[in-house]
């Protein structure tokens, strides 16, 4: 070789270098290697080709100056395969042969092979030792490779091996890059907005073209039907035509393959080549379908699940039909983490639509009079309205996350006593139960309903109910009491007075016969009070106004007493002036009479009993009078209440129910007047009944 | 004119020496005390009164009856307080008593049981068999059956 020529390669090999250097894509590496390289090889065709991703195939990535469709027969070979480049890869030795005989010797497969070249030379591309593809260049003449020349192609070799492992590198930082984007582009879709029907149609545009041709998302519907939501093609009319399409030929649940394959079995599917048999299946014989598939030319398609928390909302499929390069496993990666983003953000808009509709119903809760309070599983409150809130005294702010034992740590013992119902069984009645709260006692009617995953509780504040119904029972049970005594006097002088066994003084029978009429008539009087009291509690009691004059009434009331007054009372009514008034005379009357009648017996010692009417334009005033006990002043407002009775020791004889007061004041209420006391213990009371003109 | 705590007179009974049993009567009923002190004198009984729960407290501690029959629903002191001070003081402590009273409910016998009654009797009541009454519980203290006695209060239900 001259000097001239080996400068001449020289400047080639550096040319070479040069458009390396500038070339930044794998095309554009390819393109340099494949035309430069080549004519600086002196070869007349050149190929490159490159282990695939699971390294069992070697993947013709270009060529150049081969005859024939190199391109389709070659694209894809196994390495194990006998064949040139396999072999370089395999061993990563170069290989140079220099006749046909010898190649075809060395590998008998390409023997049917044209005769695009005499000699070959197979060239290991390798980085950092590792050998990641080979490229092949053939000659147009047999060529002898001395040393020269096989030191010049594996310094062209090097070349292209570091050009085309950085640009590969490259390429793939693009693609990851482009992928990072478009995930967060499709991160940035799916929070800005809770409509997951719009967000997820977006989608599905913004997947098409860079991900695919055709972009479709269907979802689960309600009924587990298979619901179409979004179809995506650069072209509106294709789209049409798609949901045309779907309506004719609706997918079938059991289908083997596609949509409903995968919303079954929640298992992503992936046909980087779509097999024929899958396409067959699918046309299923119908001629019309079989044209429509084959114009549309898919060529690889990825369906994967939005699933998320165990459940498998839709599917996003992707096809890559007229432009889109066939699928690799990365584009299965990408479209996993999108449906999967997607699936989070369809399940957290659905969350968050469940959430409004609850606050909906909190909403409505915050209405409700009565407390209601939920709790989960692990008995922290879920739920605590106004009304629980105002029950208790404890906020809804404090007591929400908490277990609730800490915000009522009286909540356990309190609702050990109600009984769960399950939904839809009958409910159980509420119970009452005590509730102390920072030392003060509520009396709560409490119910609650076990829906599994927690517990609702309806709690009602009935304390005043509840101290209604003592004031009900403790009467009861005092009225019982106030009727056995006089009873006990009845029964037992009878049985004394039948006695045989002993003599009873004539002093003791008379008073046995006495005892036996006045505790009667106490009986009789005791029972009348209890009757009117319990009309009066009941609102029952009814008026019959009419004209009436006052100080004739009171005439009545001390003639009638006169009769059975004790000797020392004196017994007195001032009634100047007196005119006629509106209001129930026989009400006034009984008023008048158990109030003399407690003058009287408050009077041990005598003294002036008196009434004494004041009439002004507007108002009748009453006064009752005695010169007796009196009353102290801490007693004053108590001898008004049921069964109050001052000093029993001076209640002796007919009347002492203890009901009397009461039933006065309510009387005179129930007239619009009023009933009050004045009093000077051991000098005497004044009872001051005021009525309006018309009652 | 405030009635002092009156001592029963006793005259055919108060004879009998040691065998005399002296019952104390606390009821602010007039004609229950009377029924009681009728029939219990005819038993040969001495009868000692109060009208309220501070006078038989009074009358308790000074002259150490036999026996109470206590009212319970009394003004100021009621019979539950008279007995709980009963029970608090050694000199009156061991003294037997039996409530009498309007009071029906099973709470108030188990009331009536904790403070140490040895029997509970119920308004209306027959007067005719207080007398036997009192002489049956007198003797089964004697016989060391005053526990029985207290717990039979909560568990008898008569009316």
């Amino acid at each position: 070789m001259s000097i001239h020529e080996r400068e001449d390669r020289a400047l080639r090999l550096q040319r070479v270098a040069e458009l390396l250097a500038e070339a930044v894509t794998p095309q554009e590496v390819l393109d340099a290697i494949l035309t430069e390289g080549v004519r600086a090889a002196e070869a007349r065709a050149g190929a490159i080709g490159v282990l695939s991703d699971d390294g069992e195939s070697v993947e013709l990535l270009a060529q150049q100056g081969y005859e024939g469709p190199v391109m389709d027969d070659w694209r894809r070979f196994p390495v194990a395969a006998r064949l040139p480049m396999s072999q370089v890869i395999r061993t990563g030795a170069p290989l140079f042969i220099s006749t046909l005989s010898e190649r075809n010797e060395l590998f008998p497969e390409l023997a049917e092979q044209g005769r695009d070249g005499s000699s070959i030379a197979v060239l290991p591309l390798a980085v950092e030792g590792s050998v990641f593809g080979a490229m092949a260049l053939s000659f147009a003449d047999e060529v002898e490779f001395d040393l020269e020349r096989r030191e010049m192609k594996v310094a062209l070799a090097r070349q292209a091996s570091q050009a085309l492992a950085r640009s590969r590198l490259y390429a793939k930082e693009q693609a990851l890059r482009e992928r990072m984007t478009f995930l967060a582009q499709a991160s940035e879709l799916l929070s800005s907005s809770l409509d997951y029907n719009v967000t997820l149609r977006q989608l599905a545009h913004l997947a098409v073209p860079g991900l695919a041709d055709w972009c479709a998302i269907d979802m689960v519907g309600k009924d587990g039907e298979i619901v179409r939501l979004a179809v995506a093609h650069q072209d509106p009319e294709k789209v049409r035509w798609a949901y045309e399409l779907q309506e004719r030929y609706p997918p079938k649940p059991d289908q083997p393959h596609g949509v409903p394959q995968v919303l079954r079995s929640g298992e992503a599917e992936f046909f980087p080549e779509i097999p024929d048999e899958v396409l067959e299946e699918a046309i299923g014989g119908d001629d019309e379908l079989r044209e429509i598939v084959d114009q549309l030319g898919l060529r690889s398609t990825i369906c994967v699940p939005l699933a998320t928390r165990g459940r498998t909302l839709g599917a996003l499929t992707l096809i890559a039909a007229e432009t889109h390069a066939t699928y690799t496993d990365a584009d299965l990666q990408l479209a996993q983490e999108l449906a999967r983003r997607a699936a989070v953000a369809v399940d957290n808009a659905r969350l968050y639509g469940e959430a409004e509709k609850g606050a909906n119903a909190a909403q409505a809760l915050a209405y409700v009079a009565d407390g209601v309070v939920l709790l989960d599983s692990d008995r922290v409150v879920r739920h605590w309205n106004p009304a629980a809130a105002a029950i208790t005294g404890v906020d809804g702010a404090h007591a929400l996350g908490k277990p609730v034992d800490e915000v009522v740590p009286a909540w356990a013992s309190l609702t050990s006593h109600v009984p769960l119902a399950q939904p839809g069984a009958p409910g159980t009645r509420p119970v009452t139960v005590p509730l102390v709260l920072d030392g003060s006692e509520l009396w709560i009617a409490m119910s609650g309903v076990d829906f599994g995953e927690g517990t609702v509780y309806a709690l009602q504040d009935v304390t005043s109910e509840h101290a209604l119904e003592k004031t009900r029972s403790d009467f009861v049970a005092t009225a019982s009491h106030e009727l056995r005594t006089p009873l006990a006097a009845v029964y037992g002088a009878v049985r004394t007075l039948r006695r045989d066994d002993i003599e009873l003084s004539e002093e003791e029978r008379t008073t046995f016969l006495e005892m036996i009429e006045s505790e009667a008539l106490r009986l009789s009087n005791i029972v009348g009070q209890i009757l009117l009291t319990g009309q009066l509690d009941a609102n029952a009691v009814e008026l019959s106004v009419t004209e009436c004059n006052p100080a004739e009434v009171a005439a009545g009331v001390i003639d009638s007493a006169s009769v059975h007054a004790p000797e020392g009372i004196a017994l007195s009514l001032s009634a100047d002036g007196a005119a006629p008034i509106m209001c129930d005379e026989n009400k006034l009357r009984q008023v008048l009479v158990n109030l003399l009648d407690n003058a009287v017996k408050y009077s041990p010692d005598g003294g002036k009993v008196g009434i004494r009417l004041e009439q002004s334009s507007d108002r009748c005033l009453i006064e009752v009078s005695d010169e007796g006990l009196g009353i102290p002043s801490s007693e004053r407002e108590k001898i008004f209440e049921k069964f109050y009775r001052l000093d029993p020791q001076q209640t002796k004889g007919v009347g002492g129910s203890g009901l009397g007061l009461y039933i006065c004041r309510e009387l005179v209420e129930r007239m619009d007047g009023e009933l009050t006391v004045d009093s000077q213990p051991g000098v005497g009371s004044r009872f001051t009944v005021v009525l309006p003109e018309r009652a | 004119m405030p009635r002092r705590p009156q001592i029963g007179s006793g005259d055919h009974c108060g004879s009998t020496g040691n065998a005399t049993r002296r019952v104390l009567v606390v009821d602010d009923e007039r004609s229950i005390r009377m029924l009681c002190r009728v029939n219990l004198r005819a038993s040969g009984m001495e009868v000692l009164e109060a009208v309220d729960g501070q006078a038989g407290l009074e009358l308790a501690r000074r002259e150490r009856p036999d026996l109470i029959l206590l009212d319970v629903m009394m003004p100021g002191l009621d019979g539950w307080c008279v007995a709980r001070e009963l029970a608090a003081d050694k000199s009156t402590k061991d003294i037997p008593i039996i409530f009498v009273t309007a009071r029906a409910d099973p709470a108030d016998r188990r009331r009536g049981e904790q403070l140490g009654g040895v029997g509970y009797v119920v308004k209306p009541f027959d007067p005719v068999e207080i007398g036997d009454l009192v002489d049956d519980v007198l003797k089964r203290i004697e016989q060391g059956e005053r526990e029985q006695l207290q717990r039979s209060i909560a568990t008898e239900h008569e009316e």
